[in-house]
């Protein structure tokens, strides 16, 4: 029986209205695209004089483009964990927000693979990467995982909207016409057919369970890209895990920031409800329990022992140079989103999303924690060089490239959810047992 | 990221739906897998029987007016010249030789000619540097001393480990080289090297106008290239040449020994005196720099024991920012 | 009580060890002193003296004259000041040529003449000097000593003859000379053992240590040579290519396949795994991108 108040025209119309060029969205276009030329204009001041308009030098020469990096594939995963993850274990609350995911795990992985580009000195030898191909290193394996799991992420969004596609070239019939050949083609001739359905319902089902490797395999080989070395502050073996989990935080906030958006936007606060938030809220408690653990073992182990350049490291962090950025990080972008979303009333739109917020900014800065303070201090003294060598300063150059990727992301997820319904549409239409839409 | 890896190029064929047989396309695809596995297998094999040899022995005159014996597989018309004789000779290294240094930090007075010898010859600018001499205090209560700090040209060498392109790589007389027309500049190296050995052309290279068009030479990294990596070579161009390192003979105060492990003798680079290194690390006490990290350095130390020189807290010679 | 005392000298002793060499002089020996140099010391000479005195001197010793000597103990002095001019020219010769710690020696390093040019150099900072005049080289009339490697493989020894070269052409077993023999090693030579005299059959025998790595073709090229460090004689090397030595056929350092390896030589359950997974991934997509044109296809209207 349909829910109160849901027919088929109702969400219908409800979640395509969205499907147009309004002024808002050209003027936010616009906007993004200006913003981007500027970056691009830093970046090719970086292609001509070299990564020396950075502030990296010889100590510490992974800067805020590696940690924009790995922000990035964390980002990214947070496809896998909701709608692979808690699609497999039978969390039906999930539909509205599979979509959302999932966009935002093939615009951070597909931007993750530019940002990486942006850090090399010789972008232009990008080839190399894959003419000489060395299968011991791990840049290979991060280069082939990520490139795997944009494809996956990229077929995990588009399968589920096959039907969606074929429902909107035939109803919304406002779009010019050249907007409907391209809906046209996509929709694959979906005709609600059992043969297709059944193809469809077993790719998404391979898919599904194939991200799942996937996506654990991306940011544990990017954690690796540490974890192999030797230095204080990296060499640890719970490098993976610990990326991982703080993956899904940072993606968890990354939903709920994404959700809050298109349900005041798009008005959608019909599909996009309170429960959604709530049940967000303790997806987020879950997943920082889990990293907070990690943490625990991660500052508690080492600085039990204190062996020499792993106590000038955490020295460094704890009460040092760091220790401002790394406390905000831990309690504002840890333990109080925690604590905060042990209590419903903070788990309702507006304040889960100002605490999401907290929870991204301190995301992006745990990354450049984990990034930047061990290189400051190798093994052996830092002499004989100048200042600029000692301490890592990011350039406006340098900021201005690693805002770009951020645009990009924001450019990429637009678009998506601009021209594809940002809930999906049959499956919604399914849940609420209305009657179902006839393809002739 | 594109997706047209080499290594998986068997893939392109399979995206033609050549039947729609599931039969055939699993047939397709166990075939696809064994055929890739075989590839990727074959190199491998190449490279061994190149070691093995055909058999068959020819006995050729050499530059120097030696006769040598070579496998007739190993013989190539010799037309390379420039850059790509450069890389031949820079990738294959010195058959029979293990290059190795000595350092003898009780003879070390932080001159610093070592360093300009090799910034000199590797055109380096003068935060550079392919060796550095640091001034080392072990624990508060320990004398301090100076110590010279190259590239130890591990026996395993976490550097070459992680490059992506094998544009670092370690040759069979145990120098770890670095081309500079391969690296993709993304420094995995810089950040696996215990050592701080390795250094990035951050910014156009010091004599990038006046080295124009000079063929490049990876033994010697000149020309430097802007965007990669460059480091301590062991002065690789020098050793084919019987001569000893820049910075081993720049010395004015008998630091530095090097030579070759398998004939185990080392020369000084000051008074030029032979001796057999296995006694001069027993008798000195010679060690490796971190060695528990497993790295095998190729460069050993004698510690700073009744030091010929007392340590002068020099003011650090910054050298403005460039 | 005796025995404390004793060890008190000898701690004392020990400790003042170090010291002794900054309070003591440095003698040398007196017909050095009087050597004197073979040629005139032009101005020409005194700029190539310059060119080997900022290579190999400078760095200790600075600039004659601007007192920026190194800080060293003990400390190397200005050697254009009047304290070190009044010093003979076979003195400096004799100390550049011996060198004492922490003054390296340079024996191997310039030969005789720079040594000498070096001498020649440091006089131009005395407007007082008056060259000696040059003595050159003696037309020779001592011995002629000719040299002769043999290898006893069954004793494992090295036997060298010194003759003398007899005035008739004849030559007679050398007696009472020193006699050095050296390996031949890739960036000079190694000395074997300590130095030997000949005995009154002129014969000087040396033990070829086993465990000298050979040449990696099994070979050891050995140089025999008499010491005369009056230039009392002359004297022809011998040298000798013999098959001993330790065996030096190490296999090269790529041997293995390891993560440090080329490509080619990876492990090879690494090239196994990698292939495997991403084929195995990868063939799925491939399936599922051949079922997307299976959808197209069955969706045709008829």
């Amino acid at each position: 029986m349909a829910e109160k108040d849901f027919t088929l025209e109702k969400i219908t119309g409800d979640l395509t209205h969205h499907i147009r060029l309004n002024k808002g969205f050209l003027a936010w276009m616009g906007f993004l695209t200006i913003s981007l030329l500027v970056c691009l204009y830093a970046y090719s001041l970086q292609l001509k004089n070299g990564l020396g308009v950075a502030g990296i030098r010889d100590y510490v020469s992974w800067g805020m483009y590696l940690s924009n990096f790995v922000f990035f594939v964390a980002s990214s995963l947070i496809g896998m964990l909701i709608s692979a993850f808690l699609g497999l274990i039978g969390m039906k609350w999930i539909t509205p927000l599979t979509r959302i995911a999932e966009t935002i795990a093939v615009a951070f992985a597909a931007v993750a693979g530019l940002v990486i580009v942006s850090d090399m000195g010789r972008p232009e030898r990008l080839a190399n990467v894959f003419i000489y191909a060395r299968f011991q290193s791990p840049i290979l394996w991060d280069v082939t995982v990520i490139t795997t799991y944009f494809v996956l992420s990229l077929l995990l969004l588009f399968l589920p909207m096959i039907a969606d596609l074929a429902i909107i070239q035939r109803k919304v019939t406002t779009l010019p016409a050249w907007l409907r050949t391209v809906y046209k083609v996509l929709s694959l001739n979906y005709r609600d057919t059992p043969e297709q359905n059944r193809i469809i319902h077993r790719s998404i089902r391979i898919l599904l369970i194939l991200i799942i490797p996937a996506a654990l395999s991306i940011h544990t080989v990017t954690s690796w890209l540490f974890a192999v070395t030797s230095r204080a502050g990296w060499d640890s073996t719970i490098f993976g895990p610990y990326f991982v989990s703080g993956a899904f935080v940072a993606g968890t906030a990354a939903v709920i920031l994404a959700m809050f958006f298109f349900r005041k936007n798009y008005k959608l606060s019909d599909y996009l409800t309170d429960l959604h938030f709530n049940n967000m809220g303790k997806v987020l408690a879950t997943v920082s329990l889990v990293y907070l653990y990690f943490n625990l073992n991660e500052f508690l182990v080492p600085g039990y022992k204190l062996k020499r350049a792993d106590a000038v490291h955490l020295h460094e962090l704890l009460a040092g140079k760091d220790a401002l950025l790394f406390w905000f990080v831990q309690i504002g972008g840890l333990l109080l989103p925690i604590l905060f979303m042990l209590f419903r009333r903070f788990r309702k739109p507006v304040p889960i999303t100002i605490i999401a917020v907290a929870v991204l900014i301190a995301a992006w800065f745990k990354r450049y924690l984990i990034v930047i303070p061990t290189q400051e201090h190798p093994f052996l003294p830092i002499q004989h060089i100048p200042e600029n060598f000692l301490h890592y300063t990011p350039t406006l150059t340098e900021t201005l490239i690693s805002i770009a990727p951020f645009l990009l992301v924001l450019i990429i997820i637009t678009l998506i959810l601009k021209f594809f319904p940002v809930i999906p549409l049959q499956e919604t239409a399914k849940e609420k047992g209305v009657e179902p839409f006839i393809f002739d | 990221m594109e997706e047209n890896d080499p290594i998986r190029p068997q893939q392109e064929s399979e995206k033609s739906p050549s039947s729609r047989r599931d039969f055939l396309k699993n047939l397709g695809l166990a075939g696809v897998c064994v055929a890739a596995g075989g590839a990727a297998l074959y190199s491998g094999h190449i490279f061994e029987a190149k070691k093995e040899g055909s058999g068959e022995q020819r006995v050729l005159l050499t530059q120097d007016g030696k006769l040598v014996k070579v496998d007739s597989l190993e013989i190539k018309a010799h037309e390379k010249t420039g850059t790509e004789q450069y890389q031949y000779l820079g990738r294959e290294g010195i058959a029979g030789r293990r290059w190795v240094m000595v350092v003898d930090l009780s003879h070390c007075r932080n001159a610093r000619r070592c360093i300009t010898a090799c910034q000199e010859a590797h055109h380096l600018r003068p935060e550079q540097y392919h060796i550095n001499t640091l001034q080392m205090q072990d624990t508060p209560n320990t004398a301090p001393y100076h110590m010279p700090k190259n590239c130890q040209h591990c026996d395993n060498p976490p550097c070459v480990s992680v490059c992506p392109v094998d544009a670092t790589y370690k040759r069979q007389d145990g120098i770890v080289l670095i081309d500079n027309e391969r690296c993709i500049g993304c420094r995995f190296c810089i950040a696996a090297c215990p050592y701080s050995a390795r250094i990035f052309n951050w910014i156009e290279p010091k004599d990038a106008a006046q080295d124009e068009g000079l063929d490049y030479n990876v033994e010697l990294n000149v020309p430097q290239k802007l965007g990669t990596v460059s480091k301590c070579l062991f002065s690789a161009d020098r050793l084919r040449e019987e001569k000893l390192p820049y910075c081993v003979s720049a010395c004015p105060n008998g630091v530095y020994y090097f030579g070759d492990e398998n004939e185990d003798a080392v020369t000084n680079g000051t008074t030029k005196e032979t001796v057999r290194l296995s006694k001069l690390l027993r008798d000195n006490g010679g060690y490796q720099l971190m060695p528990e990290l497993g790295t095998k350095p190729r460069v050993y130390y004698l510690p700073p024991k009744n030091r010929l020189f007392p340590f002068e807290n020099q003011p650090d010679e910054t050298p403005t920012k460039a | 009580m005796r025995k404390r005392n004793l060890f008190i000298v000898l701690t004392g002793l020990t400790l003042s060890f170090p010291f002794m060499g900054m309070s003591q002089t440095w003698d040398v020996p007196a017909d050095q002193k009087e050597v004197v140099a073979p040629f005139k010391f032009t101005p020409g000479i005194q700029k190539q003296g310059e060119q080997i005195y900022s290579k190999n001197c400078h760095s200790c010793h600075g600039n004659p004259g601007k007192n920026d000597w190194a800080k060293l103990t003990p400390p190397p002095g200005d050697l254009s000041a009047v304290k070190a001019q009044q010093q003979t020219d076979g003195e400096w010769f004799y100390k550049i040529t011996t060198g004492k710690a922490p003054m390296p020696e340079f024996r191997n390093v310039l030969s005789e003449d720079e040594r000498w040019w070096v001498v020649a150099f440091l006089r131009s900072f005395n407007p007082g000097y008056i060259q000696p005049e040059p003595v050159a080289k003696k037309v020779f009339t001592g011995r002629v000593v000719t040299l002769n490697l043999t290898f006893d493989s069954t004793q494992k020894q090295v036997i060298v003859k010194a003759y003398d070269m007899l005035q008739d052409k004849r030559k007679a077993p050398a007696a009472g000379v020193e006699v050095e023999l050296l390996v031949k090693r890739y960036f000079g030579n190694l000395t074997m053992g300590s130095p030997v005299t000949t005995n009154t059959q002129g014969i000087a025998k040396f033990t070829f240590p086993g465990d000298l790595p050979a040449q990696r073709d099994g070979f050891s090229e050995l140089v025999a040579r008499v010491l005369d460090p009056k230039g009392l004689m002359q004297t022809t090397p011998d040298t000798l290519r013999i098959a001993a030595g330790k065996s030096n056929d190490q296999p090269s350092l790529l041997e293995t396949r390891a993560w440090w390896s080329v490509r080619s030589k990876a492990p090879v359950w690494i090239i196994l795994t990698y292939t495997l997974s991403v084929l195995i991934v990868w063939g799925f997509i491939i399936y599922i991108l051949l079922s997307m044109v299976k959808i197209y296809k069955s969706g045709k209207l008829k």
